[in-house]
């Protein structure tokens, strides 16, 4: 800008110079020369009237005179001329000064020498005698005259650019300095051109805009961000040529990554098989899931597809555990193949009874031992569906009414239901401990008890076996009942899963010992529902003690 | 122009990625198919290293273009002419692979006197090659180093095979022709390792441009 402008006026203040100086030269020439017509006029006057007077010695009186004076005789020839010798020059007749002054008694002419650098001007008088008296006056051109000042006019011309440059500089300067100095982040306390002001407000205006503009979007990453960081599930977004756009805790915990692989692509969070497939299905517009194991858990991946009207814009990558979920999912398939097992069994053996008893095959003194088989295995059945039942009614965990009970004296009850099974299978079942009373279902904590002392009765050594239940108070006031027999025990990595329903130490399943399977998990599930805790030491070949704490 | 540079760029990173995590692929599955003498897999095998060289192949283009039309200097000329080191690696790897995959099949199973050992090489191997690709994808120096370090390791399991096979045979009890298919498993194996030492050691160039301590460019 500053060039520009300082180019505009030092081409204009030379343009005016210039221009100046030829008007000006063109001016003084004219006057000039008029002046000079003028004088010659004068002079030819006062010269006719000399000569008619005193013919040629008027001449000789003229010793020195400014302009060149010729007397023409009428018929063409020179009589007398001051700066030549009249004998030497040609006949005048074709001057058309002279045939105009013969014509109407004065007459002018000016001719331009052959160098082009003089120019004559001529006026012709014609005397009463018929004679004419001319006078002539040279003077320069005007390219002459100006090749003469030659030296100044350049002089002058330096001068001149010297002095416009200095100023378009300095004007330049002077006009840009005010806009160098607006301070463009507060536009409207600027004090400089009033024409200046319409754009220094529109300024504000969009400075205004895009800060507002700014906010809000920081606003909503903060809020993004703020859901994402306190999902449980990982959330990666990719844009759309692949580079992670934001990776929330989450998925750096699951990926093992950092912040740092944002902005980065993809593959550098995970480069497995089942990804790429994923990312190239994505990458096509469709939805899509797998699974991945990452560590111990299991994860379902899903990406979407991010699609809006200007195409795809990325993709969004999110993984859910689902550890609990696939492992509630087998448990499930687990459970109801043994369910349908552990009824199948005791269905085939009365079905087959019946079948036998159907038939007549079986003889009269047997067909008691053939019933009375059909009536346990029935009976087993009932045992089962109501096991069965009561699982899934803690499943659904719905309020039972609680009462205080005495845990000691429910100890004694279950002691006496299971004494004829004990006194089977000769094993000495006691009850020792205290009172002690906790405020709870009384059918759960029947439940619990009977059936820690029924598999304490049952897994107990078959000769000489010893089963014992104990409830005493805590010195926090909590109530434990310990179950313990000297039995065949549990192996360490069998411990935990002894809870799980139809889970049996022994896999075969056998029906030696009977039961469902659920005793365990049912204890587990209504030792929850009391808030109860669990603890079991056993070792093999040793014996069980399992211990509930209210 | 900055812009479509920087785009080609973020592409060649990503198909390098991609490529070495088919090698990863290709030479797990390799190692499963030998050890677990599961022919099925060495379809599989055969199909990684097809994507491998068509991969090659994509990332040569991506790489000339870049050098044609871009002229690249300075780390991003680094990248790109590690790339074009880094690719003929990994295709070698792949191709070792199925070399691998193949000879297994002729083999039979594998001694079990011989899959500790065996297996052992395997997973050194496949852990340099996840090494190298990380190390690039991390641009991690130290991580390539430790690979280049790791090399030795592999090379004193290929020993240990070569002596085991040796002695079998002096004491003429063992097939000849198993005992040279596994050996050729063991050679392809250990230069596999040499392979992904290689990767490593030019991702050390793509981020210092020293190559193999001393300055290249």
């Amino acid at each position: 800008m500053t060039k520009r402008i300082f180019r505009s006026v030092f081409l204009a203040s030379l343009v005016v110079f210039l221009a100046g100086l030829a008007l000006v030269v063109g001016a003084l020439y004219n006057y000039f020369t008029e002046h000079q017509a003028q004088q010659l006029r004068v002079e030819a006057r006062l010269a006719a009237h000399g000569v008619e007077k005193n013919g040629l010695d008027y001449f000789d009186g003229l010793d020195e005179s400014a302009v060149r004076l010729t007397w023409i005789d009428s018929d063409g020839t020179v009589i007398y001329d001051t700066d030549a010798d009249a004998d030497d020059m040609e006949s005048h007749t074709e001057r058309e000064e002279f045939r105009e002054a013969l014509e109407y008694g004065y007459g002018e002419g000016e001719r331009t020498s052959s160098t082009l650098s003089e120019k004559t001007v001529y006026y012709a008088i014609r005397l009463s005698d018929g004679t004419v008296l001319r006078t002539s006056e040279s003077h320069y051109t005007v390219p002459t005259l100006l090749m003469g000042i030659i030296q100044p006019l350049v002089l002058i011309l330096v001068l001149a650019l010297v002095l416009s440059g200095w100023l378009a500089s300095r004007l330049s300067k002077r006009i840009v300095g005010p806009l160098n100095a607006i301070d463009l982040d507060k536009p409207l306390e600027n004090d400089v051109y009033d024409e200046l002001s319409p754009l220094l407000t529109r300024v504000e205006h969009q400075q205004r805009q895009i800060s507002d503009q700014l906010e809000e979007l920081t606003r909503r990453r903060e809020e993004f961000e703020a859901i994402t960081d306190s999902m449980s599930e990982g959330l990666i977004v990719i844009d759309s040529t692949g580079l992670v756009m934001s990776v929330n805790p989450s998925a750096r915990e699951i990926f093992g990554v950092d912040r740092s692989s944002e902005g980065r692509d993809v593959l550098t969070i995970d480069r497995s098989p089942e990804l790429r497939a994923l990312l190239e299905k994505s990458a096509s517009g469709e939805r899509g899931e797998v699974y991945i194991n990452r560590g111990e858990r299991e994860y379902m991946l899903t990406a979407s597809p991010v699609i809006t009207e200007g195409g795809k814009r990325g993709t969004v990558l999110l993984a859910v555990d689902v550890t609990e979920k696939l492992r509630a999912e087998r448990l499930r398939r687990e459970f109801t193949a043994n369910v349908s097992h552990e009824l199948k069994t005791p269905l085939h053996s009365i079905m087959g009874a019946a079948e036998l008893l159907q038939s007549g095959l079986v003889k009269p003194e047997d067909q008691e031992r053939f019933l009375s088989r059909i009536r346990s295995e029935a009976a087993r059945l009932v045992e089962l569906v109501q096991d069965v039942i009561n699982l899934s009614r803690l499943d659904e965990g719905e309020e039972l009414p609680r009462e205080d009970t005495d845990m000691y004296a429910l100890a004694r009850e279950v002691s006496a239901n299971v004494a004829d099974e004990a006194e089977r299978r000769g094993v000495k079942l006691s009850v020792t401990g205290e009172s002690a009373t906790v405020y709870g279902v009384r059918r759960l904590l029947w439940e619990i008890v009977w059936n820690l002392a029924e598999n304490a009765v049952k897994y107990s050594k078959p000769e000489g076996g010893t089963a014992n239940i104990d409830v005493h108070k805590l010195e926090n006031g909590r109530v434990r009942v310990t179950v313990s027999d000297n039995g065949v025990g549990i192996p360490k990595d069998q411990q935990e899963r002894v809870f799980e329903r139809f889970y049996r130490v022994d896999k075969s399943h056998s029906r030696e010992t009977g039961g469902t399977g659920l005793g365990l998990s049912i204890v587990k599930h209504a030792a929850q529902y009391h808030n109860a805790d669990i603890a079991m030491d056993s070792e093999p070949g040793k014996g069980t003690k399992i211990s509930v704490t209210f | 122009m900055r812009i479509k540079f920087d785009e080609q760029l973020a592409l060649l990173n990503h198909e390098l990625i991609a490529m070495g995590a088919l090698c990863e692929e290709a030479i797990a599955t390799t190692s499963r198919a030998v050890l677990d003498n599961d022919r099925a897999l060495s379809e599989r095998v055969r199909t990684l290293e097809y994507e491998i060289d068509q991969k090659e192949r994509e990332i040569e283009t991506i790489c000339l273009k870049l050098l044609l039309q871009q002229q690249p200097v300075a780390s991003d000329l680094r990248l790109i002419s590690a790339a074009l080191k880094m690719i003929t690696d990994m295709e070698r790897i792949g191709d070792q692979a199925l070399d691998i995959s193949d000879t297994a099949g002729f083999m039979g199973p594998v001694a079990p006197e011989d899959a500790g050992a065996l297996g052992d090489l395997a997973r050194t191997v496949i852990g340099m090659v996840t090494d190298s690709v990380d190390a690039f994808v991390r641009q991690d120096q130290a991580a390539a180093r430790a690979v280049v370090k790791r090399d030795d390791e592999a090379d004193a399991l290929f020993d240990k095979i070569k002596k085991s096979i040796i002695e079998r045979l002096e004491n003429s009890k063992g097939e000849g022709e198993y005992s040279l298919d596994l050996l050729m498993i063991a050679k392809y194996l250990e230069r596999i390792g040499d392979h992904a030492t290689n990767i490593a050691e030019w991702v050390e160039f793509a981020e210092t441009g020293q190559y193999k301590g001393g300055e290249v460019i």
